[in-house]
């Protein structure tokens, strides 16, 4: 598996958990299985459902907009934002405006994302290759998910308006979270997610509370607002392309599952700073990233961790490093990369 | 103790945010002993409120709440420095009145309701505590603008402590750029990522 967008896991997790519910319902499109896809090491009849729910998915965002309104929540925080999704043809289009905290509108059209900061006057312009479209995700039928996640059905439940199958994800070693996940199962859309610790304890759930399928949503008046910068600082968020060996770092003793996707340097506003390098990994559901950067005595204070919702973090010093590891993992998952993680240079 | 109208005078200068060093020391102390003061506080805040805000109703603070949160301060002992530990109600203030002598570490997990910090780091120069009685739970970051943004701050909210800490924000939102585990909406966790607070953009 060489490195590209991690997105193409979570998807195909998600494929994976609903290729369970489709297996239990309608497998009428079972027949068209690709011949030509690796099977990789999960069980054939598994794999064969992976590919039938990508082609499905990927028809069906073809067709899929609405409107509604999303909310995420842990620890007793909740966070919420009206969402307008709309897809025409391959391109995919969404605004996002935040109901809580400062208000921020989110426009992205397919991997450009432009951020509004109507308090500052400020617009972030950025290009996320993690956010691809399905035609990738099609070619490449990785199924490695099923090495680490088992998926169970529990049955259904209504979630913002519409009926929705329930699956679990449950992880089969103690380095990942589970998670549990409702499908709409018309149109393959996941409209509420909880991530749950080893005890089953909701970490952080994030949801639809309130949707309307094919809503007048169109995509030009969207983009036309996403090109209205006038009188906004316009920022561009620099980012280089690189390989964890080329800047030196190698991780000797690789987590279980966890796959280097990709690498990246963000040239400091503060030269003296170093350019920090981020690490990105992936198992398919659950990322994490790693990043380091020239350790500063004034600003890197204690070794420490971290939990904000499912999101952990912990910091490391190696010699004259900083390390940052964070993921939507368990600590000990987080340590193992920080322990793993070595200098050749 | 100096006389009353004096008293009233402090803190009406405190209400309107005019009080530092030994002043904002003595107001707070005026506060804690006075109970006629800390209502001059309630009620300056109160007025306050009504002329920004004509024809809502404002809910009264919560002086049950206070006590709660007053007694949950004094269990958390290791957060912050002692002048901090007794609040009047509806009392914001900047702990960089704190001395510098006066930094401690973050309390380990061990002592928070909430994780959030985890020994994240000793607590530097200016801590602020914020809280809001009515709104917290619709607010990750009760808000607080430091005149000199400080690497970490301490916030105390309803539902506990957390240190935000401009870098660590900046790595979450790169992190979560490239990341987010859910499956939600398919390619990635963007619509996660864009609803979560970013307290980045409160920074500046």
């Amino acid at each position: 598996m060489s490195s590209g967008p991690d997105w193409r896991h979570v998807a195909a997790g998600c494929a994976l958990l609903v290729s369970h519910v489709l297996s239990a319902q309608t497998l009428a499109a079972g027949a068209s299985v690709q011949a030509g896809a690796p099977a990789a090491q999960a069980p054939a009849g598994e794999s064969k459902n992976i590919n039938d729910w990508l082609m499905r998915m990927h028809e069906a965002s073809g067709k899929r907009s609405y409107i509604g309104t999303f909310v995420v929540s842990y620890d007793g925080v909740m966070s919420s934002a009206k969402i307008w999704h709309v897809c025409e043809g391959a391109q995919q289009m969404e605004r996002v405006e935040t109901l809580t905290g400062a208000p921020r509108s989110i426009y992205r059209h397919n991997d450009q994302v432009v951020t509004f900061l109507p308090g500052q006057k400020v617009v972030r312009t950025e290009k996320r290759e993690s956010l691809g479209l399905f035609p990738e995700l099609l070619r490449s039928a990785d199924s490695r998910i099923a090495e680490f996640y088992k998926a169970k059905q529990e049955g259904s439940e209504r979630v913002a308006g519409v009926e929705a199958d329930i699956v679990a994800l449950i992880p089969k070693d103690a380095l990942r979270f589970g998670y549990r996940v409702w499908v709409e199962p018309k149109r393959g859309m996941v409209v509420k997610l909880q991530t749950l610790d080893g005890d089953g304890k909701v970490l952080e759930q994030a949801a639809f509370s309130e949707l309307q399928f094919d809503a007048p949503v169109k995509m030009d008046k969207l983009l036309q607002m996403m090109g209205k910068v006038e009188g906004y600082r316009i920022e561009k968020p620099e980012l280089v392309k690189t390989t964890a060996s080329a800047e030196g770092w190698v991780l000797k003793t690789p987590v279980a599952g966890f796959q280097p996707m990709s690498c990246y340097k963000r040239p400091s506003a503060v030269p003296s700073r170093g350019e920090p390098m981020q690490w990105v990994f992936s198992d398919g559901l659950a990322s994490v990233s790693v990043f380091a950067e020239p350790y500063d005595a004034e600003r890197h204070l204690k070794e420490s961790r971290m939990s904000m919702g499912a999101t952990q973090s912990l910091t490391r010093r190696l010699d004259a490093y900083w390390l940052t590891v964070m993921g939507e993992v368990p600590f000990a998952t987080l340590r193992h990369f920080a322990d793993g993680l070595e200098r050749r240079k | 103790m100096k006389p009353k109208t004096q008293n009233l005078e402090l803190i009406s200068a405190l209400v309107d945010g005019q009080l530092v060093g030994e002043d904002f020391a003595l107001a707070l102390s005026v506060c804690d002993v006075d109970a006629e003061a800390r209502g001059r506080w309630e009620a300056y805040h109160l007025i306050g409120d009504v002329l920004r805000a004509p024809g809502s109703t404002v809910p009264a603070r919560d002086a049950g709440f206070v006590r709660r949160l007053n007694a949950r301060l004094a269990h958390e002992p290791a957060l912050v420095g002692a002048t901090l530990l007794t609040l009047a109600p509806g009392l914001m203030m900047p702990a960089g009145a704190a001395d510098e002598s006066q930094r401690r570490e973050a309390a380990n997990d061990s002592s928070l309701r909430w994780k959030l910090l985890a020994g994240f780091a000793s607590i530097t120069a200016v801590a602020a505590i914020a809280w809001n009685a009515g709104s917290g739970l619709l607010s990750p970051a009760p808000q607080l603008a430091l005149q000199e943004a400080p690497q970490q701050v301490l916030v105390v909210s309803e539902q506990g402590t957390m240190v935000r800490d401009a870098r660590m924000q900046e790595l979450l939102a790169a992190h979560k750029q490239f990341g987010g585990t859910s499956a939600l909406q398919g390619p990635s966790g963007f619509l996660r990522h864009a609803t979560f607070e970013t307290p980045q953009d409160e920074r500046r």
